[in-house]
């Protein structure tokens, strides 16, 4: 197996993730905590957070099927989602998060405007869901790749 | 300093990622670590006569968040080390109002935590 390749396809595809704004700086704090005590540590991280938003989105999800107007529920669990997207650096997702946030915090929630603003907040929670869809599977492909290449690939920053 | 020579530190946050991610921080200084998911178990950490050298503490969490958590440990007489660690920029008065010691602005960086660590002189 050609495992230069396979590392420079990781690389490649890592480099892609910040250039594309996918992640930010924090993804490199995830990686310099990695180890030989923690080995495996940003995948597990990354994992721990697919795990999870998965869940706090089907919260969202059913609480907007509801066409619940609750407005300060939903607040609270993109306030959840947005932290765990800030802990490991997933920008586009973060932005998406604050987006939809804003949506829930206007003011005047009367009557058939709450309706707008619950559908503002379906659209944003779409785009929310795409980016996740998107990262997921480029961080899956990306975590194959290095598990493929072997355990000599190191996290470095790319040149700026 | 608690009881016994290592550093006791708990870290009170409803998100699993940042627990993950600061336990791994901790760990590398030999820290014992305990983690609790909101403001309540951390005041009941105490109350069952757990002593800790530092509290790492998130504001926004169930059932007690982490204001009123400093502010009843305070009042507690609990004189524990706590840092406010959250992405609210709005509340570091409240939290310094309620007692915290330092406040910082999520996420933390492993470099940020050992700033912090240094000043308490943790890592002597």
């Amino acid at each position: 197996m050609d495992y230069v390749n396979l590392r420079r396809q990781a690389a490649s595809l890592r480099k892609g993730l910040f250039d594309q704004g996918y992640l930010d700086e924090q993804f490199y704090q995830l990686e310099d905590l990695q180890d030989d005590a923690s080995p495996n540590f940003v995948e597990e991280v990354v994992t721990l957070f697919f795990r999870d938003s998965a869940r706090l989105m089907a919260n969202i999800d059913q609480a907007l099927d509801k066409c619940v107007k609750d407005f300060n529920k939903l607040d609270v669990y993109m306030q959840q989602l947005k932290g765990s997207c800030t802990s490991i650096g997933a920008s586009r997702m973060k932005t998406e998060c604050t987006a939809f946030r804003e949506c829930c915090r206007d003011e005047n929630i009367e009557g058939s405007h709450s309706l707008s603003i619950l559908n503002l907040c379906m659209r944003s929670f779409q785009k929310i869901k795409r980016e996740h869809s998107v990262l997921r599977q480029k961080l899956e492909s990306y975590f194959q790749l290095l598990r493929q290449a072997g355990p000599v690939e190191c996290a470095t920053r790319p040149n700026k | 300093m608690a009881s016994s020579q290592v550093v006791k530190v708990l870290i009170v946050d409803d998100d699993n990622i940042t627990r993950r991610i600061y336990r791994t921080m901790l760990f590398r200084f030999c820290f014992e670590i305990t983690e609790v998911e909101d403001g309540n178990n951390a005041i009941q950490q105490f109350l069952d006569g757990n002593e800790y050298d530092l509290v790492l503490m998130d504001k926004h969490m169930p059932n007690m968040d982490g204001v009123e958590a400093t502010r009843t440990l305070r009042g507690m007489g609990i004189p524990v080390k706590i840092v406010a660690i959250t992405d609210d920029a709005n509340s570091k008065d409240t939290f310094l109002g309620a007692g915290a010691d330092k406040f910082l602005l999520k996420p933390l960086t492993f470099p940020m935590l050992t700033d912090i660590l240094k000043s308490f002189n943790f890592l002597n």
